[in-house]
């Protein structure tokens, strides 16, 4: 009985009743037609970003968005890789990689060589060596605002990456690092004692720049401020003026205002915080692509999608030309929705790069679980390996787009070495392995043995990795598998990043915080100095292995020593010599690879989605310092606009 | 009236210094700090290294003398510097985020709350009838559905299906093309309110730019919004009609038109008023899964993000907030309750 019926006790007529439906239902629909109308009055005022060829612009989609930019030189503020990965546009390094991994000089007149006696080699009073290399600057380069750029800039940038307290990320390379300048256009820089990394270019490297005509009057402000404090007792007060100070420079408000000035192809328009940045091509800027820079991209749009199912959505719905170095994931790049959508419109290339897969076993014999297991054993590494069918995982899950590691150096690393002794997949020569170190299988198929104490212990081993990476997720089921079929049980013991790479956790693996094997990646460097698996340097005498003496720092958190590997290591880093060192690189690789101290899986490859007709937004692993692709920005350009091709992606990746 | 609202005031400030005790320890022992980042990219740093850098950071220190600290310089209207942005923690939460999610959820509120109440009577009205199953039916689908998947399925449709799927026919010798416009797939517009200010864009533009890119977050958080409101709304409204002082004002012979607005339909509201105001810490906290999905600068991210990325400045200036917003709001509410029903008297 309705509502109305009840109602009806009060004997209304039916006319009655009908006209209080009538009004009733009234009620609902006007506050609708209201809102359709709002809809279809906000779709009329519809407007959208008129990108790509038709106003030789270019929309960039984004997963992160820098916090910084420009004026934060020393990162003290923020370290991120889309950072980089924009400034490429607005601040060109003095000396960069090109595709092949090589130096070449952007805005110096040419990079410098022992050849062309631009690099000078001695020896300092300790027996270390010590380098000098000298640079001169392009005399036509020019800031956006058509002031030039000269050693001042240089010089700015040095005198505040030294100053007292300055809280820099890489203060080995402040320690070691001095300048001369000789003229506004020549310079010298020199480190001692020195390594053969102190010769690569990229960004800030061997040394960077900055506006000295904006930023030293507020820097003499700053520095006024800084030496009235003591650097130990008001270490937090110093580090707060220097934030403001760079803050002043990099943040989307300052940057907005006008308060920095840029050297690269592009200046910065707008910064919207939490959407884009909008870059507008400069126009004192001097390196010229082929037929003028009128043919190239006047506009750049970083978009900043964080969710990266979002991200996606805005490349199928055309909104996004090109997708960053930080954007879609792997499984996404390979998701139907994008690739059936491509013929005809975009490109997806999956770049090899240098982010290295693999799975670090705990060695030190401090924990139990280690002897049990005899994890310390080459053997038994070997033998894991030899389980481990990481062709077919690599097959299965990536489409063999991602490389199968044998060494922690990238294959496109030149000092790789191809010869590394390959564990192919072979569950018999595991099985062998295994049986020779005593284990044997149990009435439960797990293999067990009997310890030097007498226990009998099975072999069930501790797996570790971050929880919430579907990829790595799925290759540990993969992989539990593979070690189920020789008799191995594993512990799935799976936190989020935040806790697995808590220094309490992933640095104490010498006290057993965690006992087995830990999955995850390192980034193998073009700057490769062998610290992944150095255990203590016999010159320098520093520890890379976390232990309590070292207050657990270093990154061989495995505990893997070898006199010899580190030996090889101290000699490589300061071989400058290409040929030789890379003969001591190959010795490394090849003890490494006998060793096996840990399991090495794939390397990672970056996927990109290029609109078709967009040229030379190409890159490779360590293009323009670590893989981005605007590495030479001011010769990106639509083919439609008459721009020319330069660079053939097909030459650094797959598709 | 007064003293319970001098006495509710009084109680407020115990309360609040409590949640930030509560807020500022749960923050600091979350796993991690602020150097995590700084370590994982730089692991060449050396002990001595991080240890001078957690002395400068002040990370240091112990977790009270770090509290006082920060409520020293809270009172002073300082809530410290975001470590990750570049800019004052307050300037960023109040200036640029909250502006944003009070748009947007304030809209998605209002919208739902101006379609939910009309259905809710509507169903109330005709209980039991198909009207009511049908109302019934999708209010049930409404807030069963998660916030994330619909989100995604109106991106999914209004930014890539309908617009590859553009209408054209012919009628005769005409022939009728349209072709749909793809809706942003997330973000917000390029322009500020300087642009209006300084007269680059005028008025109208710069709102209908913002409402188009609100269009497809706020019908996400209204859809859902709605469905649980018309719920209240009708159970609200059938409560009241089966009093008898309903039947009295009929049978006294009133107007259905006074009977349903004048009678029953204020006092179903009261319960809607004082909901509506507890849900106003949630206009200001922001949806954060909705912003993530159509990656909305608002405040839900804002706090997302400072406490992912350890910004321990913005995350306190944000939650310290809407501790402060809940704690007024819920007082609000009472003192709401007892204005709409005079037989509500506090002592």
């Amino acid at each position: 009985m309705s509502t109305i019926e009840t109602i009806n006790d009060l004997h209304f007529s039916e006319g009655e009743l009908k006209i209080m439906e009538r009004r009733a239902t009234r009620l609902v629909f006007k506050p609708l037609v209201f809102s359709w109308m709002a809809f279809a009055f906000a779709v009329t005022l519809s407007w959208s970003v008129l990108a790509g060829p038709g106003d030789n612009s270019l929309v960039i989609g984004t997963s992160q968005e820098p916090r910084t930019l420009g004026g934060d030189f020393l990162s003290v503020i923020s370290n991120q890789a889309i950072k980089t990965e924009v400034q490429h546009f607005l601040f060109p390094d003095i000396l960069s990689v090109d595709l092949d991994s090589k130096d070449y000089a952007v805005l110096a007149t040419e990079a410098p060589t022992v050849e062309n006696k631009r690099v000078r080699f001695s020896d300092n009073a300790k027996g270390q060596r010590r380098v000098e290399i000298d640079f001169t600057l392009r005399s036509d380069i020019k800031w956006s605002d058509g002031k030039p750029i000269t050693s001042d800039d240089v010089q700015f940038f040095y005198e505040v990456g030294k100053a007292k307290g300055m809280p820099v990320l890489n203060p080995d390379y402040w320690t070691r690092v001095g300048l001369k300048v000789k003229d506004k256009q020549s310079f010298t820089v020199s480190f001692e004692p020195a390594y053969y990394t102190d010769l690569q270019g990229g960004p800030n490297a061997p040394i960077g720049y900055r506006p000295a005509h904006i930023m030293r009057a507020e820097w003499e402000k700053t520095k006024a401020a800084a030496d009235k404090l003591d650097s130990s007792k008001d270490a937090e007060k110093l580090n707060e003026l220097y934030r403001s100070f760079f803050q002043k420079f990099s943040s989307p408000e300052a940057i907005n205002k006008g308060a920095m000035v840029f050297s690269g192809p592009f200046a910065v328009k707008r910064w919207v915080p939490g959407n884009s940045i909008e870059m507008v091509r400069n126009k004192h800027f001097v390196l010229t692509p082929p037929g003028g820079a009128e043919k190239y991209l006047q506009k750049v749009v970083y978009r900043f999608i964080g969710n990266t199912n979002s991200l996606l959505v805005a490349i199928l719905g055309g909104q996004v030309d090109v997708t960053s170095s930080v954007a879609l994931t792997f499984d996404q790049a390979r998701s139907p929705q994008l690739t059936s959508r491509a013929p005809g419109r975009y490109d997806i290339w999956f770049v090899p790069g240098a982010i290295w897969e693999h799975i670090d076993v705990n060695k030190f014999t401090s924990v139990q679980k280690v002897k049990d297991l005899q994890l310390d054993n080459v053997k038994t590494r070997q033998a894991l390996l030899y389980a481990m069918n990481r062709d077919g995982m690599t097959k299965a899950f990536f489409d063999s787009l991602q490389l199968v590691a044998n060494t922690w150096i990238a294959p496109v690393n030149p000092l790789f070495d191809p010869n590394v002794i390959k564990y192919s997949y072979n569950i018999e020569q595991s099985r062998k392995i295994f049986a020779e170190l005593g284990w044997k299988p149990g009435k439960d198929g797990v293999l067990e043995r009997t310890a030097e104490d007498g226990r009998t212990v099975k072999f069930e081993i501790e797996f570790v990795t971050t929880a919430g990476n579907a990829v790595r997720e799925r290759a540990q089921q993969f992989l539990a598998d593979n070690f189920k079929q020789v008799g191995i049980t594993v512990k799935i013991n799976n936190a989020p990043s935040a806790v697995v790479f808590a220094d309490d956790f992933i640095q104490r693996g010498s006290e057993g915080k965690w006992t087995g094997m830990f999955m995850f990646a390192w980034t193998s460097s073009l700057a490769e100095q062998g610290n992944l698996f150095a255990c203590k340097d016999p010159v320098t005498l520093a520890t890379f292995m976390p232990t309590k003496e070292n207050n657990y720092q270093g990154q061989n958190v495995g505990g893997w020593c070898n006199e010899e590997f580190d030996k090889l290591r101290s000699q490589a880093v300061v071989e400058f010599d290409e040929k030789k060192r890379k003969e001591i690189f190959s010795k490394m690789q090849q003890l490494w690879g006998n060793q096996a101290p840990s399991l090495p899986l794939y390397f990672r490859s970056n996927p990109y989605v290029v609109a078709k007709g967009l040229l030379n937004f190409v890159t490779s692993a360590y293009a323009g310092g670590f893989g981005y692709p605007s590495w030479q920005a001011w010769t990106l350009g639509w083919e439609q606009k008459g721009a020319k091709k330069l660079f053939d992606q097909t030459k650094y990746a797959k598709k | 009236m007064i003293s319970y609202t001098l006495r509710r005031l009084l109680q407020i400030v115990p309360l609040l210094l409590a949640a930030s005790v509560v807020i500022f320890t749960l923050l600091t022992l979350q796993p991690g700090d602020p150097l995590d980042e700084i370590r994982q990219q730089n692991p060449q740093l050396t002990a001595e290294q991080l240890k001078e850098l957690e002395h400068a950071y002040g990370l240091d220190q112990p977790i009270y003398v770090r509290y006082f600290k920060w409520l020293g310089r809270v009172l002073q209207g300082d809530f410290g510097q975001s470590r990750t942005y570049a800019q004052p923690a307050a300037q960023y939460i109040f200036s640029e985020r909250m502006p944003k999610t009070l748009a947007l959820s304030g809209i998605a509120l209002l919208l739902a709350l101006m379609v939910a109440i009309p259905i809710g009577i509507l169903s109330a009205v005709r209980q039991y009838s198909l009207t009511d199953y049908s109302i019934t039916f999708f209010s049930f689908v409404g807030f069963s559905t998660p916030v994330f998947f619909l989100g995604i399925l109106l991106l999914y449709f209004f930014a890539i299906v309908l617009p590859e799927h553009p209408i054209n026919f012919s009628i005769g010798s005409f022939d009728i093309s349209w072709n749909w416009p793809a809706l942003p797939t997330g973000g917000r517009p390029n322009i500020f309110w300087s642009d209006v200010t300084e007269g680059t864009i005028n008025f109208f533009d710069f709102i209908g730019q913002w409402a188009y890119y609100l269009i497809l977050p706020v019908m996400t958080l209204s859809l859902i919004q709605m469905a649980t409101w018309t719920r209240f709304m009708r159970a609200s409204l059938l409560e009241v009609l089966s009093q008898d002082f309903i039947r009295t004002a009929r049978s006294k012979g009133l107007a259905e038109r006074k009977v349903l607005y004048k009678h029953a339909l204020r006092n179903s509201l009261v319960p809607i008023v004082t909901l509506v105001g507890l849900a106003i810490p949630n206009i200001f906290g922001g949806a954060v899964i909705t912003e993530t999905i159509f990656s909305y600068p608002g405040m839900g991210t804002a706090i997302l993000e400072s406490l992912t990325g350890k910004d321990y400045n913005v995350a306190m200036a944000a939650l310290t907030f809407l501790a402060v917003l809940t704690a007024f709001s819920t007082l609000l509410a009472d003192l709401l309750y007892a204005v709409v029903d005079p037989r509500i008297r506090y002592d």
